[in-house]
């Protein structure tokens, strides 16, 4: 496979931007797959029989091995790796309530992970056994420990960390604000001296990928003033890349410059500050000593150099360990996992121990994932008298809504026709597009059974509830100038008011929206349009319209977090409009205000130290550029019902769950094995391992895709517990024909069958 | 009864459920998030919620270990909370027993559901007294009556003498449990609440029967008490009014933050 180009006009090749929004989608969404581990290891189902650790309601069943690392000498620290569904984080969660029965303090454990939510498993054996009493488990990842740390301690260490305001406190940066201001600081940078002019693509991807080198410089060990250099030695370009990288380079630097002149902490700033200052302080360094006596890392393979010198140090540090590494695994590379660092830390254990049969998988789904493995990379292979066939079903088809309704068939065969639980379902492609999932949900509907999917890219600002406050936002601020569009107005009304409908709205709006003001509903002449609009319609529009210029005739709060829920409180939650009693609507909202609010306070603080910011339309413009609003857990968290999971490949792989069921779509689909398009960064150049002065080549591309797919293909047969559909359409949902490495390992295998069934070896 | 079973009952979502159950059915169980205002004026309110937490963090920022004068540089921004760091810097730690835990949190199950309380300190001396300390920015002291009757009050020491062996040594006699309100806006001023075996019998009960009438309620029903609905932000679904005035209010951290916590290491290219 060739090199990925870095070319001049991306954004001109129709097919290359799509792939470019859907890989774009399919990051956002990985990042926060994370966070559904936390409902979906609830239901992951225990299939081991044996013994029974603890007495009394502490109860887990445990296999023999799992029970043996339970109830090792609390004075141990131990290495446990195996494969996926081994029953690794079941002996893990023994082990801690073995801890726990011994009389040691919940509150001197830790649980560490790449991830709050694979602790999961850990937390939820705790609640779910009633009869515990006593403090509480601690769960700390790198960037919970180190923003906890450096507010702590922030006071002994921001003078010799550089910062210029010692005294002051730290602002710690949103996602939203390190996007706000690297646009002030870089934007001006970019526009004067031409940077970045021979990359085309979207400004803000360009900015994120600095971010992204920067958190790659923390979270790896090497000065930001490196990022260049490291780059350039192993991606030779030529002359006008070397610019571009040079190019990031200054602006990363300007930005940090600033970060620390304004006492302003991204996630690398906070992750360099915590490694280079805090970690070192006595203080810091007693307090974590005292806190936390007994360790259990889990999926440590997932975490980054930053977290495995952390881990390194607690183990020298604590009285017992236990370290859980998953094998072929290592999916978070694009945040930072390095798998082959994290195995230096068997050497500060005592005791190595090994899982390597699947508790889940079986025979035939073992034998599929090896022989799919295999056909890309060797070593990943199984035995040649492996079966893979009965645990694979496969249709081809020439369009692919007809694949997608295919899959939708077959799930309707599996929950209606022979009663399996729409949970035991997941629904995977690399990437899930709108038209995908749309399809798929309608499918699905159509067939009364339900479904769900995340889509946590989905900008907030797209959402029905944020649209209209966002609009209501401009009309009641008319000093911003920033007026919204007839349509717009014409959405807003429609939803904050209850029973209307777009055709009246715009009806409404087209006769009453003028020079950026609503008038009364009284202003409509024509009695017959009245009766069309309803009266009663007309008085809840009235009380909006009175609302809203009541406001502006009264005293505007910049704070836009407050707008939206006065307005919230006092006009679109009450009865007869279209957010009472509405939860999507009240959880947008409540995002929203989050938003805006963090979005103030940062730039509150700045206030003292330089002027010119007007919080709200400053907010409003950053909607426009379409910066995405924080996500939150709790929303993730409240989905957990019985549903067929429709999502990306990597954001079920990452929830560590199994199924009984998967079905993978679109497995032509280039997207499965190919690296994200990144012209101002690498994730393997930048990590611990790559050597210096080492050239990134074509054949290191080409191996990264195979080796990165077969593992995928590994991880995912293994978190299956019967049955992989495979669906395939030979012309992909824009209407291209797919050839990717999946489809590739695909005919290979189907093909070797197909020999082993001439030469009489097949077993169907 | 739609609760899960690792539901977890904290001293807020406690009171929410003894002063409303509507409001305790809207929160945790319908899980509807409603932001209207709680209290006006918004800004006010929202200054004194974060003067609150700001002052909680001193004191844990203290307890780690950072010195006091330190700490007191970094208020040259906010006179008033300078004032209260001054108070506590006087009186806070003044005649507490020396072993100190600040914000920690303890659980225990009644009735098989998970209790659990987040102590702002706990000191404690093996075999001697055992106080809770809890800092409260308020502009105003309560009468003891009114402390008593919290249900943060009846938790956190239920809590504590069911769960707090692990630092006490043994299980702790509930006569030697304290729990003191340390009012550092007024100067220092404390409130000291006893306990006692016959109280915690008395309070085991109450939590009892709170529990049952929460888990066997078929419908919630709305407080018959209009003011209780002043800082509830579903007042607009209840049609119970607009919000309350913040002069009435003084129990700014008692309206708690969501807690959540975003792990900065999710972060990496986003579409923005």
């Amino acid at each position: 496979m060739d090199r990925p180009e870095i070319t001049c006009d991306y954004l001109g090749n129709a097919r290359a931007s799509s792939r470019l929004a859907s890989a774009l989608a399919h990051i956002a969404e990985q990042i926060i797959a994370f966070e559904l581990a936390a409902f979906y290891n609830r239901r992951n189902r225990q299939r081991q029989i044996g013994k029974r650790i603890l007495s009394g309601k502490l109860q887990i069943p445990l296999t023999p091995e799992q029970a043996a690392i339970a109830a090792a000498p609390p004075d141990t620290k131990i290495w446990l790796e195996g494969i996926a569904g081994s029953g690794k984080t079941s002996a893990g969660v023994g082990r801690l309530l073995r801890l726990l029965e011994l009389g040691i303090p919940a509150e001197s454990i830790l649980i560490y992970v790449p991830q709050r939510s694979l602790a999961q498993p850990y937390l939820q054996a705790l609640r779910r056994h009633s009869g515990y009493s006593g403090g509480q488990v601690a769960v700390q990842t790198i960037g919970g420990l180190s923003l906890q740390m450096v507010e702590a301690f922030w006071f002994l260490i921001a003078e010799r960390a550089g910062f210029g305001h010692p005294h002051d406190l730290p602002n710690f940066l949103s996602l939203e604000s390190v996007q706000y201001f690297m646009i002030k600081i870089i934007e001006p940078l970019v526009n004067q001296r031409d940077y970045f002019n021979s990359v085309r693509i979207d400004r803000a991807r360009l900015y994120s990928q600095i971010v992204d080198n920067m958190n790659k410089a923390a979270l790896v060990g090497f000065p930001i003033d490196q990022i260049a250099p490291r780059l350039k030695r192993a991606l030779p370009g030529g002359v006008e890349q070397g610019h571009i990288y040079d190019d990031a380079q200054t602006c990363a630097l300007a930005f940090r410059e600033y970060c620390l002149a304004n006492n302003l902490l991204d996630f690398s700033l906070q992750l360099e500050v915590f490694l280079d200052h805090v970690w070192n302080l006595p203080q810091a360094r007693e307090h974590v000593r005292m806190r936390y006596r007994h360790l259990i890392a889990d999926n440590v393979e997932e975490d980054n150099p930053a977290s495995h010198r952390i881990l390194a140090d607690l183990l020298r540090l604590c009285q017992s360990a236990l370290v859980i590494y998953d094998s072929d695994a290592g999916f978070r590379r694009f945040l930072g996992a390095d798998p082959e660092n994290a195995r230096r830390l068997q050497g500060f254990c005592d005791a190595r121990e090994q899982f390597a049969d699947s508790k889940v998988m079986s025979d035939e789904g073992r034998a599929l994932g090896r022989a799919l493995a295999g056909q890309l990379v060797a070593a990943l292979g199984g035995s040649a008298e492996d079966d893979p066939q009965p645990s694979l079903i496969t249709e081809a088809h020439r369009y692919h809504p007809q694949m997608v309704d295919w899959a939708a068939g077959r799930i309707d065969e599996l929950v209606n026709g022979q009663g399996v639980s729409p949970g035991e379902i997941v629904v995977m492609a690399p990437f899930m597009s709108d038209v995908l999932r749309f399809a798929l949900v309608e499918g699905l509907r159509a067939r009364d059974i339900r479904a769900r999917s995340h889509r946590p890219s989905r900008a907030l600002r797209d959402e029905p509830a944020a649209r209209a406050l966002l609009t209501f936002a401009r009309l009641a601020h008319p000093r911003w100038h920033m007026r919204p569009a007839e349509f717009d107005v014409a959405f807003a009304v429609m939803t904050a008011i209850d029973g209307l409908d777009l055709i009246r709205a715009k009806l409404l709006t087209e006769m009453l929206y003028r020079d950026g003001r609503m008038l009364p509903f009284s202003d409509v002449k024509s009695g017959a349009m009245q009766d069309r609009i309803t009266y009663e319609l007309g008085a809840r529009y009235d009380r909006l319209q009175t609302w809203l210029n009541n406001y502006i005739e009264g005293a505007p709060t910049e704070a836009l977090d407050i707008f939206f829920r006065q307005l919230f409180g006092e006009v679109l939650s009450r009865a007869g409009f279209g957010f009472h009693d509405n939860r999507d609507a009240g959880n947008v909202s409540m995002n929203l205000v989050d938003s805006a609010r963090n979005f103030r306070w940062s730039l509150e603080f700045m206030r003292r130290y330089e002027e010119g910011t007007d919080l709200g339309k400053d907010y409003l413009e950053m909607v426009d550029r379409g910066v995405i609003a924080d996500f939150y857990l709790r929303d993730w968290i409240a989905d957990n019902d019985d549903c067929v999971l429709i999502a990306p490949a990597y954001t079920f792989l990452l929830s560590n769950r199994a199924v009984d069921y998967q079905f993978w779509l679109n497995v032509g689909s280039e997207g499965w094995a190919r690296r994200l398009y990144q012209p101002l960064t690498h994730p393997h150049v930048l990590s611990l391992g790559w050597p210096a002065g080492r050239t990134w080549t074509d054949d290191d591309e080409s191996a990264m895709n195979r080796q990165t797919l077969g593992r995928l293909i590994l991880a995912l047969t293994r978190r299956c517990r019967k049955e992989i559909y495979l669906g395939y359409s030979e012309l992909s949902e824009s209407g291209y024909e797919q050839r990717g490495l999946l489809l590739e390992a695909i005919h290979g295998l189907l093909r070797r069958s197909a020999a082993d069934n001439i030469n009489g070896k097949a077993r169907v | 009864m739609n609760l899960p079973d690792d539901f977890a009952f904290t001293q807020g979502s406690l009171q929410d459920a003894a002063d409303c159950l509507r409001r305790f059915e809207l929160r945790y169980i319908k899980r509807l998030r409603y932001p209207a205002v709680e209290a006006a004026p918004a800004l006010q309110f929202e200054r004194r919620t974060r003067q609150g937490a700001r002052f909680h963090k001193l004191v844990q920022q203290h307890l780690l270990g950072l010195p006091a004068e330190t700490l007191a540089r970094s208020l040259h921004d906010d006179p008033e909370l300078a004032t209260w760091w001054e108070t506590f810097r006087r009186t806070g730690l003044a005649g507490l027993p020396e072993q100190r835990q600040a914000e920690i949190t303890l659980q225990t199950y009644l009735a098989g559901r998970r209790l659990t309380a987040k102590y702002d300190l706990l000191a404690l001396d093996a075999g001697g007294e055992a106080v809770i300390v809890d800092w409260k920015t308020w502009r105003r002291v309560p009468a003891q009556s009114y402390l008593e009757s919290r249900l943060q009050t009846v938790l956190y020491r239920y809590v504590l003498a069911k769960a707090g062996a692990h630092l006490y040594g043994a299980q702790i006699p509930p006569e030697k449990i304290r729990m003191v309100y340390c009012f550092v806006a007024r100067g220092g001023e404390r409130l000291s609440i006893d306990y006692s075996a016959e109280q915690l019998r008395k309070d085991e009960d109450y939590l009892l029967n709170l529990i049952a009438e929460i888990e066997g309620a078929e419908q919630f029903t709305l407080t018959e008490d209009e003011s209780l609905c002043r800082f509830c932000t579903y007042r607009s679904l209840c049609e119970r009014g607009g919000a309350g005035p913040l002069d009435l209010l003084d129990e700014d951290d008692e309206l708690e933050e969501e807690d959540f916590v975003l792990d900065f290491d999710q972060i990496a290219e986003i579409e923005f």
